[in-house]
């Protein structure tokens, strides 16, 4: 995270519970850390916050505000000193019941906006739906922030308002795509379509070949995937010729090989010269 | 809308401007919109070979461009004519009769809004508000503005930025 709290340590109210926190750290880590719950959709851990989904819309106030309390994205907002925060009033149970009545009305078909809606107690959308339901993205730009995190930043919204979407350069297959698919693995809405077959990936409308396990032939990253964390990582070509068991499996091997020498976890990471940590461990869940 | 669909008829143009502009900008992404808009001014849109050229020479990514360029209004993607004819069909400029103006730009023309002649001579715009109410109706032919026109002055205007030309 680049946003780093360097504040003092004050003390903020969240939903009637005092919590310390520093001045600066955003409220949503600050709620989290104490164990109270704020929706969010396009917050992940790997990428700073930006506050596009606004599901995490809560109601700030202070003893001074004289009644007076706003709206504010939990994920974007500094704490301060002297803060009252209500995560679940009236007003912010609005705003999200709103959101997901949009939502709705845009991806109709999406099976995650129904059942988000369904928690705020809508089955139907109260506004027009789309006439041509498009696709069930909500723009909410997390695979944006993840794909441009990871380097490649091959895609980003292309027009505006009603038009607005997620695409490659000139609406075609991104160039600068290295097929990793995290954006598909962060998709809320899993809109992001991957399909793999016969030693293949497609996804964004472009092919990649899938990288076979020298051992044991099993394909976890593409070729152009594994050259450019391989490049990135100053990890070098070979780094992805194993797939990991395999790599584990023969870290193990080498450690029991070396005569003489407990098998501990130092070790281990000797033996194999590199950390287990692929630079796209956000993708190697899969 | 994709670039692609309107690449094959207009050939693309020779991108040596784009170096010239490159060269009087810092090369980093702040100069991004002010490059684009030198870009645009100088062929009327963002040829997409030029899009790549700001792309390498900015050191931002090619899908980023191509956001900027397709988010605002004043950047054009699709190859757009010599002339590009405005009308303004804000509130004031449509009382005056601008939807008027505009059916007689498309007869002259043979062209719709947000279209351009097969000779790449005009393209047709409507715009919501110039800020020039009291000329209503306006309407901007290339650089120059015409304000009070009627129906029977639009052969004049057509013509008039022909022989500019």
């Amino acid at each position: 995270m680049s946003h780093e709290p360097s504040g003092r340590v004050v003390k903020i109210e969240i939903d009637g519970r005092v919590v310390e926190a520093r001045t600066g750290e955003f409220l949503l880590a600050v709620a989290r850390r104490a164990g109270i719950d704020i929706p969010a959709i396009c917050q992940h851990e790997a990428v700073d916050p930006a506050g596009n989904c606004r599901m995490c819309l809560v109601e700030i106030t202070k003893a001074s505000w004289d009644g007076w309390s706003r709206l504010v994205t939990a994920c974007l907002y500094p704490t301060e000193q002297d803060l009252i925060v209500k995560t679940h009033s009236a007003p912010v149970i609005e705003a999200r019941t709103v959101l997901c009545d949009l939502w709705l009305a845009r991806c109709p078909d999406s099976a995650y906006v129904q059942k988000l809606a369904a928690e705020f107690g809508i089955e139907k959308t109260s506004y027009q739906p789309a006439a041509v339901p498009t696709d069930q993205c909500i723009l909410c730009g997390l695979c944006i922030r993840v794909c441009e995190k990871l380097g490649p930043a091959a895609i980003y919204t292309v027009n505006r308002g009603g038009r607005k979407k997620v695409a490659g350069p000139f609406e075609g297959p991104p160039p600068d795509c290295i097929g990793c698919a995290a954006c598909a693995e962060v998709c809320p809405t899993s809109c992001i379509t991957v399909a793999e077959r016969d030693g293949t990936r497609t996804i964004w409308d472009k092919e990649f070949q899938l990288l076979a396990c020298t051992t044991c032939g099993r394909t976890l990253v593409t070729i152009e995937e594994a050259r450019y964390f391989g490049r990135k990582g100053g990890l070098g070509e070979s780094y992805y010729q194993l797939c990991d068991r395999c790599k584990r499996l023969q870290t193990a091997q080498q450690a029991t090989k070396v005569a003489g020498l407990p098998l501990t976890v130092g070790g281990l990471g000797e033996a194999s010269g590199r950390p287990f940590r692929s630079p796209g461990s956000l993708t190697t869940s899969r | 809308m994709s670039a692609t669909a309107a690449a094959p008829a207009i050939p693309e143009p020779d991108l040596a401007p784009v170096d010239a502009i490159l060269a009087g900008y810092p090369q980093t992404e702040t100069s991004l919109v002010q490059v684009l808009q030198d870009v645009n001014r100088t062929f009327n849109y963002l040829p997409c070979h030029a899009l790549e050229k700001v792309a390498a020479s900015l050191g931002v990514p090619l899908a980023r461009v191509f956001s900027v360029a397709t988010f605002y209004k004043a950047f054009s993607i699709k190859p757009r004519g010599k002339v590009i004819i405005r009308i303004c069909t804000g509130t004031a400029c449509h009382i005056r009769g601008a939807p008027l103006l505009v059916d007689e730009f498309v007869r002259h023309l043979g062209i719709r809004a947000g279209e351009t002649t097969p000779d790449m001579g005009f393209t047709l715009e409507t715009v919501n508000c110039v800020g020039a109410c009291a000329m209503a109706p306006v309407v901007i032919a290339g650089p120059r503005h015409h304000g009070g026109l009627s129906p029977a002055d639009v052969p004049d205007v057509i013509q008039g930025k022909s022989d500019d030309d």
